[in-house]
């Protein structure tokens, strides 16, 4: 067990001591125990044990708050359920706060009085990182983005022949030269960034976003630096490794003088940058920040590309990225975009906003220590798919594109899983010629 | 940390299977971790893309990009999508017996 270094667990306690975090104080300790959020939680309904109801996830946060921010609690914390913060009880709030809860936030909308679960197990987290109690593979994740500009340590050089290569075969394939995939370029129209997966392993999608923007004759570019639209500093709760990941984005989009920020199709890296960057470089972003699903959708409203549905003609699903719809707000414009593109659209049960995670949020994809539970948890999701009868799932999230990838071999579903560019660009109607691309 | 043996050798690998001493790694490692994942008989482009992963890795220490992989074995990217259902990382990466790589895989 790790031990705790005092100065450490001091700084810890403070983040409860706070007493500006008016939003803490209230969430931590408004619980009425009715336990309603119990079946809305994948941790629960998968091993029906009681310490994963959400509630005690909020408890293991308040119960250090009864013991050293109140009267009752430094007095006679065993009446009033106080603990003590040591290396066990620190032990047990990582495998709670980090390896059982994806901070999908599906408790929330389930609460019965609306206690912002997520938002007090992210503070738990915050204790922890301050102690330095991330869970190695995360932290991991989190370093190579600080030190190398992604997560996946990619040196600019193999990005850029990465990038190189498939213009080449992009140019190859729409018969034009103009087809391109502009690096590092000044005064674009929009900046537009990837999850490092793509270019690393799985680079179809970036393929498909150039030929949405070949198609839009858009005005893009790429930066070689700082591409990497995550940001694992939202996970590992982390404030200044947060700050300084959104901030290098921030100031790359300045340097390339971008006009927007389109943020590639990544839940949690579109929430950290839209809705916590700001908060983290605590000033308002001189530019605009979209989701590459609504660019994609404001293309198709203003008619800048035409899509024919007809050439997507299996039966899709959408499995809904946390982050993106129950706290993103995209649900309609993924489901606008998705029913331009595609023919046959089966929805899942539930879906939208009371969607279930897909097992892989909250940084678990990255945890290799809690790959067992993130794998049981998940056949909630496969369940989920293989009652829709659909052969493609679409989700606009690299993340969740994996996670589903693995719950696709595990649990033998036999379904394609893509992403929102490769069904658009696979519906493009080539503008002047009528020809498919 | 998980160990299984194979013949007569101990290994240890993380919470999602991939060998914490990749060193030790072996074509019988790369053999029984390709049957866990499916794959019943490891054929000659199965081979071709494992030895460039541990190429990459013994020189560059990661794994290599997909990009290096199909140009040096002259694979399209989705026959190698085909050969390894588990994809790059979790497939080709884990039978190479390099570790996980980090992000989102
Ligand atoms: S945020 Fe999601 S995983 Fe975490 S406790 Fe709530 S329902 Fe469970
Ligand atoms: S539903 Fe809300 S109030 Fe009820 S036990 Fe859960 S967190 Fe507490």
């Amino acid at each position: 067990m790790k031990n705790i270094d005092i100065q450490a667990k001091e700084k810890a306690l403070d983040l409860l001591r706070d007493k500006s975090d008016t939003k803490l104080i209230t969430h931590m300790n408004a619980c009425v125990r009715c336990g309603l959020c119990a079946d809305s939680c994948m941790y629960y309904l998968t091993f029906k044990e009681a310490k994963y109801i959400p509630a005690a996830k909020v408890a293991a946060v308040s119960s250090l708050y009864r013991r050293y921010c109140t009267f009752a609690g430094k007095v006679a914390p065993s009446l009033v359920n106080a603990k003590e913060l040591n290396e066990e009880y620190a032990a047990e709030m990582v495998d709670l706060l980090f390896g059982s809860c994806t901070v999908c936030g599906r408790c929330v909308k389930h609460c019965s009085i609306g206690v912002d679960i997520a938002y007090v197990v992210k503070k738990g987290r915050e204790m922890l990182a301050t102690m330095d109690m991330v869970p190695a593979t995360l932290q991991a994740t989190v370093d190579a983005a600080i030190n190398t500009g992604n997560n996946m340590a990619i040196p600019v050089e193999e990005f850029t022949d990465t990038i190189k290569w498939l213009e080449g075969d992009l140019i190859d394939e729409m018969e034009n030269p103009e087809a391109r995939i502009p690096l590092d370029e000044y005064d674009k129209e929009l900046f537009y960034t990837l999850n490092p997966r793509e270019p690393k392993f799985f680079p179809l999608s970036i393929s498909a976003m150039a030929k949405v923007f070949y198609a839009a004759k858009a005005s893009w570019t790429l930066s070689t630096k700082y591409y990497d639209v995550t940001n694992y500093g939202f996970f590992n709760s982390n404030t200044a490794e947060a700050t300084q990941i959104a901030k290098n984005l921030y100031d790359e989009v300045h340097k390339l003088r971008g006009k927007k920020l389109i943020l590639g199709e990544c839940g949690h890296g579109s929430r950290a940058n839209r809705w916590e960057g700001p908060n983290y470089l605590k000033k308002s972003y001189d530019f605009e920040t979209l989701t590459a699903v609504e660019l994609i959708g404001d293309y198709i409203r203003k008619g800048t590309i035409t899509l024919d549905k007809s050439l997507n003609n299996e039966v899709f699903t959408i499995h809904d990225p946390c982050n993106l719809v129950r706290n993103g707000g995209m649900f309609k414009e993924i489901r606008f975009v998705v029913n331009s593109a595609v023919e046959n659209l089966v929805e899942m049960n539930p879906y939208g906003n009371d969607n279930y995670c897909c097992g892989g949020g909250g940084g678990m994809l990255a945890m290799s220590e809690y790959n067992e539970g993130r794998l049981k948890t998940g056949k909630i999701k496969a369940d989920q798919i293989l009652a829709t009868g659909a052969k493609v799932v679409i989700t606009p999230c690299h993340n969740c594109v994996d996670q589903l990838l693995q719950l696709n071999h595990t649990y033998k579903m036999g379904v394609k899983i893509v992403t929102i560019a490769e069904i658009v660009a696979d519906a493009i109607v080539k503008n002047n010629k009528n020809k498919t691309i | 940390m998980a160990q299984f043996e194979l013949d007569g050798k101990v290994f240890e690998v993380d919470g999602d299977g991939f060998l914490t001493t990749p060193e030790m790694w072996n074509e019988q490692v790369a053999i029984s971790f390709a049957k866990s994942d499916g794959i019943e008989e490891l054929s000659d482009k199965h081979w071709a893309v494992v030895k460039v992963i541990r190429k990459n890795f013994e020189e560059k220490g990661n794994a290599p990009m997909i990009r290096t992989i199909c140009q040096e074995t002259g694979l399209r990217l989705k026959e190698i999508y085909e050969l390894f259902p588990l994809g790059p990382a979790r497939g080709a990466c884990r039978v190479a017996g390099l570790p996980k790589p980090d992000g989102c895989v």
